[in-house]
């Protein structure tokens, strides 16, 4: 089952008031099943103006990624069903996503799994454990996120 | 009743040793023979699995196997290429190891006998030959052997195996850097702030209760121990378990029987016996039951 994010997927409003167009959030996809980088994620990410979707497995992702490109997606190496790598590589054979962004988030900081990553196109390899600000920088850096409306 | 056992065919890990100081334990490279009767399966296919070919040609009986893999790394696949069943034509081997379908297994398996590496390839092989695709549920079945895989912590996709057979459960992690995210946290404290510290300590918790839960219950476990402490200290994130870690982590997941393996081929005779020496004084000072072998060529085991 896909473990979503406790936020609505949608839009929010700069200023309707004033007629301001409605702005989609940028879409960050989350693999993984350890529910202490759900958190680092969901705390990372609060006040940054992103929709975090979390799948604790890479069949259960499929549920979105099957037909859905994120903004970004963050992707962990072991996992209970596939290995994070293979799953990418699944994933790049698909049009829809032979450019997604994804960055690799991994306690395995080898440096064959980095090469392995790099070659299926990752942006980075961020090593486990990393401060709540690595992964906010790392999103803004790809999504260009804002800071979250009040 | 069946006729059920295991044989250590290869401990060593990293590259063979065939030194005169290290016999007693054992020269070869990484492979286990576990046997149901008449069914064999092969776990990894370092130089081990050479001697074990040639045992197989001496008798008429079987004429079948499967061959599991952890992974690809030399100490695991190099004695393929003189492993004499897969080149006779009344042979059938399965194959099985990290990929994500046959054809990446069969290309792994395959890609260190080529020009100009080995003078032939795996198509000069005339055993019927097969890969098998991996399933979602993760398993596999060799007649009354029933296996599961799980990705272990090992440079590239590295499989442990939890096999069943004759009503008890073998668990094979020849390869497996255990407790390496509490180092990580440990080493990198200073980086984080309280709430972090809190989230990371919580991450520890999870990442030991998965990697008990792998091993749980196991009956026999034959597991990693490269590594003395003060090697691992040099060699920390190179994928391999100071035996010390390999046995903590053994007592605590309730495991029976614990076979150290995948021996530092720089540790001659002496050298493991200080090893073992020391391994059943932490369990003695842990005050249980659970026995610990070094694991040694040519040792069987009846399942």
């Amino acid at each position: 089952m896909a473990a979503k994010a406790d936020r609505e997927f949608g839009f929010f409003c700069d200023d309707d008031r004033r007629g301001v167009m409605a702005k989609q959030l940028p879409v960050v996809v989350l693999i993984d099943n350890s529910p202490t980088i759900k958190k680092l994620f969901e705390r990372s990410t609060e006040k940054l103006g992103v929709e975090l979707l979390v799948f604790d497995s890479a069949e259960s992702s499929w549920d979105y990624l099957g037909d859905s490109k994120p903004d970004l997606l963050i992707l962990s190496i072991i996992l209970p069903d596939q290995d994070g790598l293979t799953h990418l590589k699944e994933l790049r054979k698909q049009p829809l996503h032979e450019d997604t962004s994804v960055i690799m988030v991994s306690s395995k900081d080898y440096m064959q799994d980095r090469l392995v990553a790099e070659e299926l196109g990752a942006l980075e390899f961020i090593p486990k454990p990393m401060p709540i600000q690595t992964i906010t920088d790392v999103i803004v850096k790809y999504t260009k996120a804002e800071p979250r409306a009040q | 009743m069946s006729d059920a056992y295991l044989r250590f065919w290869g401990v060593r890990g990293s590259y063979a040793a065939p030194f005169a100081s290290h016999l007693g334990v054992g020269g070869n490279t990484s492979c286990v023979e576990i046997r149901v009767n008449d069914h064999i399966l092969v776990c990894d296919a370092g130089t081990g699995i050479i001697s074990f070919g040639n045992e197989m040609m001496k008798q008429d009986k079987i004429r079948e196997l499967m061959i599991v893999l952890t992974h690809y790394h030399w100490d695991h696949v190099c004695g393929l290429p003189f492993f004499v069943p897969a080149f006779m034509p009344d042979w059938k081997i399965r194959f099985f190891g990290p990929g994500q379908d046959e054809d990446e297994i069969r290309k792994h398996v395959s890609a260190q006998m080529r020009a100009p590496y080995f003078p032939v390839g795996t198509e000069s092989w005339l055993s019927d030959t097969t890969y098998l695709n991996p399933k979602k549920d993760r398993t596999l079945h060799y007649g009354p052997i029933e296996i599961r895989y799980d990705s272990v912590h090992h440079p590239g996709v590295t499989y442990g195996y939890r096999i069943k057979v004759n009503g008890k459960v073998v668990i094979y992690i020849s390869d497996n850097e255990c407790k390496f995210i509490e180092k990580s946290v440990t080493k990198r404290q200073g980086e984080f702030n309280e709430e972090e510290t809190t989230l990371y300590n919580e991450m520890v918790q999870e990442e030991h209760q998965s990697e008990l839960d792998l091993i749980k219950n196991a009956d026999i476990l034959i597991h990693d121990a490269q590594y003395t402490p003060e090697d691992y200290e040099k060699k920390r994130g190179w994928g391999h378990s100071c035996y010390i870690d390999t046995i903590n982590m053994a007592i605590d997941a309730g495991v029976k029987e614990l076979y150290l393996y995948h021996h530092d081929p720089y540790y001659n005779d002496d050298a493991i016996e200080v090893i073992y020496t020391h391994s059943n004084q932490i369990i003695s000072e842990r005050d249980t039951d659970m026995i610990c072998h070094i694991a040694r060529e040519g040792m069987k085991i009846d399942l």
